[in-house]
């Protein structure tokens, strides 16, 4: 079973800068291979698109049996790899799922363009959770069986070309408003294994490698441009030679029967189809605007949904001793320190629609995955650890014994809590209601995992910047909206000073003289 | 015991202390004053009579009602107990004014004003209490625990920051308000000229035990 999951291309991600960073160290401190250490081969640096990341390490040990030549990967969408190509990552070679994104690097001078050269090809497959209904063709999607129809980022190459070939099919203009848009190739494949989607467009190399997803049909070749995967020597190359001389293994008899096996197709099939249309056009539509009003949105819900449950554990932690209590708010405090992405994913397999809470909660309405609820919940958790320990510190920085007078004056405990500790805690209460909505505004890891990036419902201000980054033009957008961001955030976090100070002030029942 | 007479019995165990006393006093003028230097624990048997102590083992009862039985099983709650504890720190609810304190359990308006003008307090009623001066807000916290009602008022050292013509004034106007109410009244403090202002009877506490002097 593929290691996959739209996560996984974050972790990537993240993995490929600090290696990046690794392997820049040594230049860094002025080291060199030179300077007495054993000499270990430079090894060929790869960054491939992400559909490749099963067959690549298999072809690589072909490669490494007949010469003394490590290779090590990186795997991500090939809109993440190609930026950072360009940015100058430590990359020798570069093999994209797309013409375009190559084409974008030779422009810049960021790949050698001698060596561009076809390498491989794939095809388009609607791809449908084992058990669920089967579309015949692109015209079943309109069958009311098929909900959610999953398809990559409109900049992630076969999210692009799932469009076209749905296009060239005439269904798309009556299926778009069931069409959920994830990241990469392997995260929209996750979404169908896990029943989140009921159909998704994906490659038949990771339609073929998954589990729990079964293979509906082929999209006809004639139907979509070609699916091409060039690769090229980057212009930062240390080693442009054994670069070069990689790329040729890869289209040589031995690693292509690997990728064969792998169910790809072989690059010369590149004539054969030259009646297929060309590369599809680039439509991307992010509207600043939307995010911001969005992230808002989504911020203020997250605070007020959260807001008793935030009272009544941050009260129950500061005033209640019981067994088990450093567990109760190790717990609560969880999501601050495990990765948000991890906390996504496990949100993600609580509410899902495959499991218990999940299921009831679509079945009255409520589906939490890919919508803006789920966005809300995704930003509250993450936000209540920080939430909680405001208003924990708001009732713990009550004098208990303002209670107790009140209890001797003969009001009980909910009353006493409802006009003495509540109203004394107020701004801190609302300081933690801030804090917490400032960090609702920052939530990226855990949003896209388990809410997706879907323009107008849950792509929150994160999220756009991070789509905008991997699109070639996208970086003004990206400045504005990294302004809004930064503004918002200064903004929460004088609220929450002011906030705290007024919460001190309020406690004070004389003045020192 | 008569109709006649008042009482309060309590032999108690804390953790650090222990308390036994037993304490009869007149219902026309039920004002005991327990005396003992700092340390002695009065605070702490204060809160015990309060409720305010769930560690406390053993008995109190105050005019035949049982307030703890460790071995019974009862535990009569502070708010039931009404008790009117007057901490020495008056603890005034610092987000309310002096009139929102005073009238605190809700008494009538009338009796908020003629409480206000026995202490004193007619000017301040629109302050905060951070705008109060030490013994301002004691004689607020007196104010806020005399107009609850209490079934017994436990005052813990409540002239400690009042100049000495003024103790004498705001003594005899609590005492003459609680003899008015009949509500027995039990003054700790460490100040023996403090507890002849406004008991009958004084006790000392010495060890957990109390000596009548």
């Amino acid at each position: 079973m593929p290691p996959s999951g739209s996560y996984v291309s974050i972790l990537h991600a993240r993995r490929s800068v600090y290696w990046a960073a690794a392997v820049q160290l040594p230049a860094v401190l002025g080291l060199s291979a030179a300077s007495g250490l054993p000499q270990e081969p430079e090894p060929l640096v790869v960054l491939a698109a992400s559909s490749l990341q099963d067959v690549l390490p298999a072809v690589a040990e072909a490669w490494q049996g007949s010469r003394d030549a490590p290779v090590r990967f990186s795997f991500d969408a090939t809109s993440r790899l190609a930026p950072q190509v360009f940015r100058g990552a430590p990359a020798d070679v570069f093999i994209s799922a797309d013409l375009d994104w190559m084409g974008w690097l030779e422009e810049r001078r960021s790949v050698v363009p001698a060596s561009v050269r076809p390498i491989l090809t794939n095809r388009l497959v609607l791809a449908v959770p084992s058990g669920a209904f089967v579309p015949l063709d692109p015209q079943d999607l309109e069958d009311p069986r098929v909900g959610r129809i999953a398809l990559a980022g409109e900049d992630v190459p076969v999210g692009r070309y799932a469009r076209a070939a749905l296009e060239l099919a005439g269904v798309w203009e009556r299926i778009q408003d069931r069409v959920i848009r994830g990241g990469s190739a392997r995260g929209t494949l996750e979404w169908v294994a896990r029943h989140e989607a009921d159909a998704g467009v994906v490659y038949r190399t990771d339609a073929l490698a998954a589990s729990r997803v079964r293979i509906a049909f082929e999209f006809p070749s004639d139907g979509y441009p070609q699916v091409v995967y060039p690769g090229a020597v980057a212009a930062g190359s240390g080693n442009p030679r054994s670069a070069d001389a990689f790329l040729d293994f890869l289209g040589g008899p031995e690693a292509q029967a690997i990728f064969a096996r792998s169910g790809f197709g072989p690059a010369d099939a590149l004539q054969a189809d030259a009646a297929a249309p060309g590369a599809p056009e680039r439509r991307f539509t992010l509207s600043p605007a939307s995010a911001v009003r969005l992230s808002l949105f989504v911020a203020f819900g997250a605070v007020l949904l959260g807001l008793v449950p935030a009272v009544a554990v941050g009260w129950v932690l500061a005033r209640s001793d019981f067994f088990g209590k450093t567990f109760v708010s190790m717990v609560f405090m969880a999501p601050l320190v495990i990765p948000p992405v991890v906390t996504g994913f496990l949100l993600l397999a609580v509410l899902g629609r495959q499991s218990v809470v999940g299921g009831f909660l679509d079945a009255i309405g409520l589906p939490v995955p890919f919508t803006i609820l789920g966005a809300t919940l995704a930003a509250l958790v993450v936000g209540f650890p920080l939430y909680v320990m405001a208003v924990r510190g708001a009732f713990e920085s009550v004098d208990r014994r303002y209670e107790e007078v009140s209890w001797t004056l003969g009001v009980p405990r909910a009353p006493t809590f409802r006009r003495i500790s509540l109203p004394l805690a107020l701004p801190g209460i609302a300081a933690g209601s801030v804090l917490a909505f400032a960090r609702a505004l920052g939530e990226f890891g855990a949003t896209v995992v388990l809410a997706g990036n879907l323009e107008g419902e849950t792509r929150t201000i994160a999220l756009a910047i991070y789509s905008l980054l991997e699109s070639p033009t996208g970086r003004g957008a990206a400045w504005t909206l990294a302004v809004a961001s930064v503004v918002l955030s200064f903004v929460a976090l004088f609220g929450f000073e002011s906030l705290s100070r007024w919460q001190r002030r309020r406690l004070e029942d004389h003045r020192e003289r | 015991m008569s109709a006649e007479t008042g009482s309060l019995y309590a032999r108690i165990r804390l953790p650090l202390d222990a308390f036994e006393l037993d304490v009869e006093w007149n219902p026309s003028s039920p004002m005991v004053a327990i005396v003992g230097p700092s340390g002695s624990g009065k605070s702490s048997l204060l809160r015990v009579l309060a409720g305010l102590e769930p560690t406390a083992q053993g008995r109190v009862r105050v005019n035949g009602d049982v307030w703890l039985d460790t071995d019974g099983g009862v535990y009569v709650p502070p708010w039931e107990r009404r008790v009117g504890w007057v901490p020495q720190e008056a603890l005034l609810f610092p987000h309310l004014s002096v009139r929102e304190n005073l009238a605190y359990t809700g008494p009538a308006a009338s009796d908020v004003t003629a409480v206000s003008e026995l202490l004193s307090l007619s000017e301040l009623l629109e302050r905060r209490p951070r705008f109060l001066s030490g013994g301002e807000r004691q004689r607020v916290a007196l104010g806020r625990a005399l107009l609850s009602n209490p079934r017994l008022l436990l005052l813990d050292e409540p002239f400690s920051a009042l100049d000495r013509p003024l103790r004498r004034e705001i003594a005899t106007a609590v005492r003459d308000h609680a003899r008015e109410h009949e509500t027995p009244l039990v003054l700790v403090s460490h100040d023996e000229a403090d507890a002849a202002l406004l008991a009958d009877q004084s006790w000392t506490l010495v060890a957990g035990r109390l000596t009548q002097t």
